[in-house]
């Protein structure tokens, strides 16, 4: 036994104390006259030495009890011989598969020469060893594995077009790692004669790129192990590699779909390849890629898309570099792009003949401009002349105001929300009664427009979706219409500040029982109001064209709020993900595809066929492993496509001292275990004693007053 | 019942100065409280008339009154026959002790002393008192008369615990100095040589007296139910042991109760009345032990 704090022992001198105690102590007693003292003296005797004996005894446990405080404070420690045969090593090997180990400079693969050093590192250890390997590209463990499991595991593996999963390494690694060490522990303060240690190593081999060097960075939380090793796998020669990074549609036009794509030089050698896109269909004219070392530059590709009188459709564009570096599988690059269906509207502008429509009317335009329609016709009418053949052109038809004339034709005006057009009013603060009463009695209206209210009002900042007036209502427009204004074009205004625009007043409606509110003011009345019946749908924004509508269309969100009254744009959408990331596909781009369906079955680029989940809007597309396309089994085809994590096939040579800091940060020695020193005659280890201390004196403690008060009888 | 053994409680009795308060106090006290007259009526010339109770005898009962008014009477008679009663009254220094919770023992024996002279001489009988220690102090020959209680009062009240017990030795003296056969009641502590004691108590016997031994002892005496370091002080040699009496007390305990049954087997062989008397308890035990030896000796 050996003391780290000595100098406390020099406290146990304080045992004087009760010594000197014991021989000045008086008993202090009473006097007391009495008669019968001779019974008493035949007890005298015995009662006399067993005082003094439990006079000695007290003393001798409260010097007992002063001796052991200051050995404890002195921290006393054991020296044990642990049996070095029955010591358990156990090996946690990460091995990197991901995509970038597939890299080759000519004296073969990153992942072969791991592969060759993993298996070195197990057959360099003890025969006893438990291996327990990660795969970080699948993130996959295998556990409990000997010395030719493991290598036989090794062997096995193969490179996945995934990036390194290096955080669900490390959090399973800790978990293990703790219980390995707790049960090592218990058994370690167990029976010494059969008491076994397991001895923690860990081992990563990769080629430590920054992307998963990046990841190491990102742990937070340190592993304690008792050994640790790693390997980065690096090339002796130059890198050369080159990628697609990134690619976006900048537009579809007379036939020809145009891409921007990414392509990054990762390497120290030139790069002078070829660049196609190809859609199954048809191939791009290949485009020639100069890139000097590290150097990152965008192209642009058209391809032929076969768009005339098609309805949507996916077309999955495949982009590639032409053969030419050590990493093929980051040539390739997927999108997914969708290309709604050509879509003329004509709108019908029908006002007092004041102009009050010239902003809206702008607005229009501009959208027009932008190629998010592929033609707006804007007609502008007088109200008063509003003719019954101009509905039979029309899209859609925006009333400036409630007049006589618009109840003279709610008939026609119901046949024409019936046949699937949109009809849109804006109020005024006296909409003609005979008028209102008209087109509420047709169902025409989505909200039956009463009192005016001379007060200023804000737009509430959220939609108002949530509540329909009616359940079935929206359910049934979403059938029948091949857009639904509430949903995203709605909530698209969420993106701007509408809650700044002011009204300066509106009208109290009653909403039809049909209808339901999109958007609200913020005291709660009625902001815009729809309701669909047959295959069209009646807008009602509480509103005037003059007043508020006009701060709405000089605003950033005229452009959201028309795309909401005109209905779903020409917009050419892609959809491209990292297979890191949740795919998702927005569903109302699909006619009908979606209708009354929550779950969809996709197929992943491994192959593997999985649910979709269907949520308001979106398709929610499960992890999948591996780069290239999520399609969807039914038709028509949704497509999405997956590619590498930007940088994943960065081939950037680690350098050592970051490399070395970063190891040194995250895996720390295990400072709770025993201090193991080495001899001639092996290996020694001092174990902490204290506890057994401790409870000595909480005995003694004890023991005291019980000698102190059974002694006295 | 329990109101009028209040008069009997030494504790009680001892807050009284007056002696002859005590003794009246303790003997009608003790009278109240018993069933009415169990001694009464054992004589020849007729004193009263009372109602029957359960449990007189029928040969008391007026049948010529029973005629007249179809009610049970029962004759009382006047007592002719009277005795000398000799008290001996143990004065030494270790009648002194009295714990806390009680008389001193000399107190007690003196409130019994009172009590008896009272009720003696009450009953037309003679009384006398013999206060001693190592030998006679004092002593009061026997008279009948009512004021002879006021001497005998008197000298208890001057009485004052000396010197050490030499029981055997006055007892002796006491049977040679006694010419009168009668009824001796000795109240004493008994603390001294058991033998010699014995040898005293049968010389009396041997005179034909009837003996009493009232054996007044302290409720510690008996249980010594002390805590502590005690240094225990004789009162009479001056002895003193320190000791534990806790650890002590088993065995104490066990060697006064052989020292008590040998007391009472002895005497009891003898023909001997003996009467333990705990000076915490009323008087009543002893009062009745000695009513119902007179009656015996009737």
């Amino acid at each position: 036994m050996t003391f780290i704090q000595w100098i406390f022992l020099l406290g146990g001198l304080a045992v004087v104390g009760p010594v000197i105690a014991h021989l000045l102590a008086k008993p202090r007693y009473k006097r007391l006259p009495f008669t019968m003292l001779r019974f008493l003296h035949t007890s005298q005797a015995q009662s006399h030495s067993r005082r003094n004996l439990r006079d000695l005894l007290i003393l001798l446990l409260r010097c007992a009890i002063i001796v052991l405080i200051a050995m404890l404070f002195a921290r006393p420690m054991f020296l044990v011989r642990p049996e070095l045969k029955e010591t358990r090593y156990v090996h946690y090997l990460g091995l990197d598969n991901s995509m970038s180990m597939g890299y080759s400079d000519g004296s073969g693969s990153y992942f072969s020469k791991l592969v060759d050093s993993a298996v070195e590192y197990i057959r360099s250890a003890d025969e006893q060893s438990v291996f327990n390997i990660f795969v970080s590209g699948s993130a996959d463990w295998t556990w409990n594995l000997s010395k030719e499991q493991a290598i036989g595991a090794v062997r096995r593996l193969k490179i996945v077009t995934d990036t390194a999963h290096i955080g669900d390494f490390l959090s399973a690694f800790n978990k293990t790692a703790r219980k390995e060490q707790l049960s090592g522990a218990a058994q370690l303060q167990g029976e010494r004669s059969g008491s076994s240690r397991d001895v923690i190593s860990i081992s990563v081999i990769s080629d430590f790129t920054p992307n998963t060097l990046d990841q190491f960075m990102g742990i937070v939380e340190p592993v304690t192990v008792d050994n640790i090793d790693y390997k980065a796998i690096v090339s002796s020669k130059a890198i050369n590699n080159a990628a697609i990074t990134n690619a976006r549609v900048m537009g579809a036009a007379g036939g020809k779909l145009t891409v921007n794509v990414t392509v990054a030089n990762y390497g120290q050698v030139r790069q002078n390849r070829w660049l196609t896109a190809n859609t199954g269909t048809s191939k791009s004219t290949p485009v020639e890629i100069n890139l000097s070392a590290n150097q990152r530059r965008a192209y642009q590709v058209s391809i032929d898309v076969d768009m005339a009188g098609h309805e949507d459709m996916f077309v999955p564009v495949e982009l590639s570099l032409s053969d030419g570096d050590g990493l093929e599988a980051d040539d390739m690059y997927y999108l997914s792009v969708f290309v709604p269906e050509r879509r003329k509207v004509n709108v019908i502008l029908a006002d007092n003949g004041k102009d009050e429509m010239f902003l809206l009317k702008t607005a229009m335009n501009a959208l027009s401009r932008m190629n998010s329609y592929d033609a707006i016709t804007i007609r502008q009418v007088l109200i008063s002349d509003f003719a019954r053949s101009e509905m039979s052109w029309a899209d859609v038809i925006i009333c400036s105001e409630i007049t006589e004339r618009l109840g003279e034709i709610a008939p026609q005006l119901k046949n024409f929300v019936k046949a699937g057009g949109t009809l849109v009013f804006f109020m005024t603060d006296k909409p003609s009664p005979g008028a209102v009463e008209e087109l509420w009695s047709q169902n025409v209206l989505p909200a039956l427009p009463k009192k005016c209210v001379r007060q200023r009002a804000y737009i509430q900042p959220k939609p108002y979706h949530s509540q329909s007036f009616s359940s079935d209502s929206r359910l049934a427009f979403q059938k029948t219409v091949n857009w639904a204004p509430d949903d995203i074009a709605a909530k698209s205004l969420t993106n701007y500040r509408i809650d700044r625009i002011v009204l300066t007043g509106y009208l109290e409606c009653e909403p039809h029982p049909d209808s339901s509110c999109v958007w609200q003011l913020q005291n709660g009345i009625g902001f815009v109001y729809s309701r669909c019946f047959g295959n069209g749908a009646a807008i009602l924004v509480n509103t005037s064209v003059d007043d508020s509508l006009g701060s709405l269309t000089k605003s950033s969100a005229s452009t959201a709020f028309c795309r909401y009254l005109l209905g779903r744009s020409n917009q050419v959408c892609e959809y491209g993900f990292a297979c890191n990331e949740q795919a998702m596909l927005p569903v109302w781009n699909i006619e009908g595809l979606f209708t009354g369906k929550k779950q969809f079955r996709v197929e992943g680029p491994d192959g593997r066929k999985r649910r979709a989940a269907v949520t308001e809007s979106f398709l929610l597309i499960p992890a999948s492993f591996g780069t290239g396309w999520i399609r969807t089994l039914t038709k028509p085809t949704m497509y999405a496509g997956i590619n590498l994590p930007p940088g994943e096939t960065d081939m950037t040579k680690p350098a050592p001292e970051k490399l070395a800091g970063v190891m040194n940060r995250i895996f720390l020695p295990d400072s709770h275990q025993s201090v193991i020193t080495a001899d001639a005659t092996g290996s020694k280890e001092y174990k902490p004693f204290w506890k057994i201390f401790a409870w000595l004196i909480i005995l003694l403690l004890l023991i005291d007053p019980v000698i102190a008060n059974r002694m006295k009888r | 019942m329990k109101q009028n053994r209040k008069y009997l409680d030494p504790l009680f009795l001892s807050n009284l100065a007056n002696m002859d308060l005590v003794a009246r106090c303790a003997v009608e006290g003790f009278f109240s409280g018993l069933h009415p007259s169990p001694f009464h009526g054992f004589s020849v010339e007729y004193s009263d008339h009372r109602e029957y109770h359960l449990g007189d005898e029928l040969k008391f009962v007026d049948w010529k009154v029973f005629g007249r008014s179809d009610k049970l009477y029962i004759k009382q008679f006047q007592e002719e026959t009277s005795t000398t009663v000799y008290i001996l009254l143990d004065s030494s220094k270790s009648m002194s002790f009295g714990s806390s919770a009680s008389v001193s023992k000399l107190d007690y024996a003196s409130f019994l002393a009172a009590a008896l002279s009272y009720l003696m001489l009450d009953q037309s009988d003679s009384a006398s008192l013999i206060l001693f220690a190592q030998t006679v102090i004092k002593r009061i020959p026997p008279r009948s008369k009512r004021t002879h209680l006021n001497t005998i009062l008197a000298a208890l009240q001057r009485n004052k615990p000396s010197g050490r017990t030499n029981l055997a030795d006055v007892l002796h003296v006491i049977a040679d100095t006694t010419k009168r056969r009668g009824l001796i009641v000795l109240i004493s502590d008994l603390l001294d040589d058991e033998a010699g004691i014995y040898k005293g108590l049968a010389h009396l016997k041997f005179l034909k007296h009837d003996v009493i031994v009232f054996h007044t002892m302290d409720h510690q005496e008996l249980n010594l139910d002390f805590e502590g370091l005690i240094q225990f002080e004789d009162l009479e040699t001056k002895a003193k042991i320190r000791t534990y009496p806790q650890s002590l007390r088993q065995a104490y305990c066990r060697r006064v109760a052989e020292f008590l049954d040998d007391i009472k087997r002895t005497t009891g062989s003898t023909g001997i009345d003996y009467c333990l008397l705990d000076t915490s308890k009323p008087l009543d035990t002893a009062l009745m032990a000695y009513l119902a030896r007179r009656k015996r000796m009737l």
